[in-house]
């Protein structure tokens, strides 16, 4: 039953209740992709780099939880316990060895650089675990609770409860630590960030290594019930730039509510027209807030 | 030379950053073939003053007027084919270019294929650029990127060239050499000059009229002499250093 | 001395140019028993058109287009359609394709090259076009859908453009190929070659000189999504069917990192990298089989991030430096800067 979607019998009314289905499914993976997009515009933000290797590093990380729980028979949601420190290790690392050198790059060679990336690592999963999708095959929130008549997922609604907290701390930390102000000065203003006494090199490799570890908890939550192929990188890549382009720079509070939306559309893409157009309608979102808003809905620069 | 007709005329520019107003009501006019200078503290406001007027920035309030055209948050090559072309504070050069190629982008904005070739020359040799013309930009010093900057500008035949802190990074000798560059463009080809300044002598030299901004507003203008005796400008200046 | 030297540059690149289209001419000649070296040689040049045509957008202009498999599905399905319902010659078809290609491009290049958004836009907007192509035409049954079109057979038929062997498929890519070159070669030195490659640089400081961005991408993309539609109309020829996977995220990926090793804003650099990098693809699927299939995105991406990473100007003018040193050691002239 793993990634299947609940649906409920056709009956009187059974359109509308399908569609709050569909809501309710949407909305609580936005918040998952809201989860993913806080890591994405982490980088954007403070280095202004996008990262296409993203939504791999997601892909990466539910591999990796894979691993953990199918070797070891770590319990799922507990699995970001060992994945995030490695992640943020490999993020740093990454800075180091190869995102630092382009920043004084032209753009094209900074976008060279991240496809590569994303290249790279979807190359070495499929190596490591072939084209096969992979799925965990126990976790203790499986199963599904009803409220009046809608059945939610245990396992989705864990995991929207956790992005939404582990958004909010990573907020509390952006506004109330030293490293965390150290972010957010280097992505407003750089030379003063610097004249302040911010090692720029180390606060640019921290926000990097941090804005992957991000897909650490985001991966392993996605594993409790969904499966994982290496071709999926590229999907949550897009979906969430989308969800950036969505709602532009600067808000947390922003990136919420765009997942959301962008989570509702898909699922109801998926579950009232066609399960091969959610990508669709991702995509025409995509390119309507480009026509539209450029600057993204809750954008401020 | 100065016939006191306006080539640029600014009416209460506005630009706001946010909360921050960083040109606050800016009004001046800039006389056909003067050199003016515009200075200003740190912070004054002056590039952002500058990309309003090139249209790299939407002013908020305000118009700009060129030649009698209102040209307010117009597209820059827009503004550039009507004859106005400018200089950067930080050199943005062309880096994988070749120094006589970067000069030819700015030639083919008045010069179809046939002619293009000559106008490079001319501005190669005008700008002395000769020994260093095939080489890369990214090979080049700040002095001679600088140069071919104003060099890439002139080729464009802007009848207004805005220069924004040209004498920024140079030393004492590559200061007056760009002096005396300037002052050769506005005697031999007649072009308007506009030059964003905040070291003071550099400016004094060679500007016939000054306007002095601070916080975004102008707080003065006039010839060197009075500006130098100007209580306000004195304060904008002095003062916070004293400040400091 | 000036006039000496860019003379001297401007013959020795035709006779290089000369010798080796002599050889591309003769290749297919020495090949010609192994059908499969063959549909090997003309993938070669089929990557070699694409990477040239994407160096105009990506190598000039400093867009990262990623979206060569949305042109090159977009001709097939045009010119495969066309064929297969009505009984159209792809000599049409082809450029039919091209101009649908076009189409789709400007309907993204349009919006995103208006409002000056960041070039990392485009990248995004480019990649989700593929994707969504595809969707869309295995939803749309009337012309796609999940199963496999076959173009009808005909034995050597020039009007339907099917024959029983790969040579004059070969011989027609190349023709391609000669345009793209061309094309590059003949914008590197004109008003709109040089203002890309001032885009590519630096947008702000080109608009300044009077260069409209806008414009100029678009045409730069336009170009780029012709030769992309028009290799795509013969791409469905030389298969012999049209299927939504041509729509492949993968291979736009590999035509834009053809463009990028071989060397950015360089006409013969992509040309250089797709000979080198898609033989070695070839040679890995042949001799590794089914099971390694995505080593060769490893070797790929690898060899992109060392490229970008120690000499960003691409294979193309490594090949220039060595030359040059050369030429040095040889003639006992100065390196050329």
């Amino acid at each position: 039953m793993i990634g299947s979607q609940p649906r409920p019998e056709s009956s009187q009314g059974g359109v509308v209740q399908a569609v709050i289905q569909n809501i309710i499914n949407g909305t609580m993976m936005g918040c998952i992709y809201a989860l993913i997009t806080l890591g994405l515009s982490l980088i954007f933000g403070v280095m202004n780099i996008v990262n296409f290797a993203h939504g791999d590093f997601v892909m990466i990380s539910m591999y990796f939880t894979f691993w953990a729980s199918s070797l070891w028979a770590i319990e799922t949601v507990a699995t970001p316990l060992i994945t995030f420190p490695f992640l943020f290790l490999f993020g740093i690392l990454t800075y180091y060895l190869i995102i630092h050198k382009t920043l004084r790059e032209k753009y094209v060679i900074q976008i060279a650089i991240t496809v590569g990336l994303m290249t790279f690592l979807r190359a070495v999963a499929q190596l490591l675990w072939k084209a096969s999708p992979r799925a965990i095959s126990y976790s203790i929130v499986q199963g599904t609770f009803v409220i009046g008549n809608y059945t939610i997922m245990m396992s989705r609604f864990t995991s929207a409860v956790v992005s939404v907290a582990v958004i909010y701390l990573f907020s509390l930390f952006l506004n109330h630590t030293w490293q965390g102000r150290a972010i957010r000065a280097a992505s407003d203003d750089l030379d003063a960030a610097s004249l302040m006494g911010i090692s720029y090199k180390w606060t640019y490799a921290l926000a990097f290594g941090l804005g992957t570890a991000i897909t650490a908890i985001a991966g392993g939550m996605l594993m409790t019930f969904q499966q994982v192929d290496p071709t999926m990188g590229l999907r949550f890549g897009l979906l969430s730039f989308c969800i950036l382009a969505l709602a532009g720079l600067g808000t947390t509070l922003g990136i919420i509510i765009s997942g959301v939306i962008v989570g509702i559309a898909e699922s109801l893409a998926m579950g009232m027209w066609d399960p091969r157009a959610s990508s669709l309608v991702v995509y025409m979102i995509f390119i309507l807030v480009l026509w539209l808003k450029p600057r993204g809905l809750f954008g401020r620069k | 030379m100065v016939n006191n007709k306006a080539i640029l005329k600014i009416e209460g520019i506005t630009k706001r950053f946010g909360n921050l107003v960083a040109v606050d009501n800016v009004s001046f006019e800039i006389y056909k073939g003067e050199v003016l200078g515009l200075i200003g503290p740190n912070g004054a406001g002056k590039t952002t003053l500058f990309n309003t007027i090139t249209g790299l920035l939407l002013a908020d309030g305000g118009k700009v007027y060129f030649k009698n055209q209102d040209i307010t948050n117009e597209k820059p090559y827009k503004i550039c084919k009507l004859g106005m072309s400018r200089t950067f504070q930080v050199t943005q050069s062309f880096i994988s270019m070749s120094v006589e190629d970067a000069v030819r982008v700015g030639a083919y904005n008045r010069h179809d294929e046939r002619k293009v070739e000559d106008q490079v020359n001319q501005m190669i040799e005008f700008f002395g650029l000769n020994a260093i013309r095939k080489k890369k930009c990214e090979e080049l010093g700040l002095a001679p990127l600088k140069r071919v900057e104003v060099a890439r500008a002139m080729a464009t035949d802007p009848d207004l060239l805005l220069l924004d802190e040209a004498g920024a990074g140079l030393n004492a000798s590559e200061m007056s050499e760009l002096m005396e560059m300037l002052k050769e463009i506005n005697r031999e080809k007649g072009t308007t000059l506009c030059i964003v300044e905040h070291v003071m002598k550099m400016v004094m030299g060679i500007c016939q009229r000054i306007v002095v901004l601070d916080y975004g507003e102008l707080i003065a203008s006039g010839t060197p002499e009075q500006i130098s005796s100007n209580q306000k400008v004195i304060e904008a200046y002095l003062g916070k250093r004293a400040v400091k | 001395m000036q006039n000496l030297q860019t003379m001297k540059q401007k013959r020795s690149i035709p006779y290089t140019a000369i010798v080796l289209f002599i050889i591309a001419l003769v290749l297919p000649i020495l090949f010609r028993r192994s059908q499969y070296n063959l549909i090997l040689l003309t993938t070669v040049v089929m990557y070699g058109v694409l990477a040239t045509s994407w160096n105009i957008i990506g190598g000039m202009a400093g867009q990262f287009d990623l979206a060569a498999g949305a042109y090159l599905g977009l001709g097939a399905f045009t010119s495969g359609t066309l064929l297969i319902r009505w009984d159209i010659t792809p000599w049409l078809g082809m450029p039919a394709g091209g101009l649908i290609a076009i189409g789709f491009a400007v309907l993204i290049g349009y919006p995103l090259f208006r409002f000056r958004v960041r070039e990392v836009w485009y990248a995004l907007s480019s990649a989700a076009l593929v994707s969504v192509l595809r969707v869309a035409f295995l939803m749309w049954e009337e012309v796609g859908g999940p199963t496999e079109r076959y173009i009808p057979y005909h034995d050597w038929s020039f009007y339907h453009l099917r024959f029983s062997s790969y040579i004059p498929f070969y011989y027609i890519m190349l023709i391609l190929l000669v345009i793209a070159l061309f094309i590059n070669h003949w914008l590197s030195r004109r008003k709109l070659g040089y203002y890309l490659l001032a885009l590519g640089d630096n947008e702000d400081a080109a608009e300044i000189l009077g260069v409209n961005a806008q414009a100029c991408k678009l045409k730069a993309l336009m170009i780029y999504a012709f030769i992309g539609g028009m290799v795509g109309g013969l791409y469905a020829c030389l298969y012999g069917f049209i299927h939504p996977k041509f729509f492949s995220n993968t291979m736009s990926l590999e035509v834009a990192i053809l463009g990028i090793v071989g060397g950015m804003g360089i006409t013969y650099g992509p040309l250089l990298a797709a000979a080198i990098l898609v033989s070695m693809r070839e040679f890995l699927r042949a001799s590794l089989g089914g099971q390694m299939q995505s080593l060769y995105l490893g070797i790929y991406s690898f060899v992109l991030i060392i490229i970008v990473l120690f000499k960003p100007q691409g294979l193309g003018a490594l090949l220039r430096d060595i030359y040059s040193r050369l030429n040095y050691i040889f003639r006992k002239e100065s390196p050329k800067p």
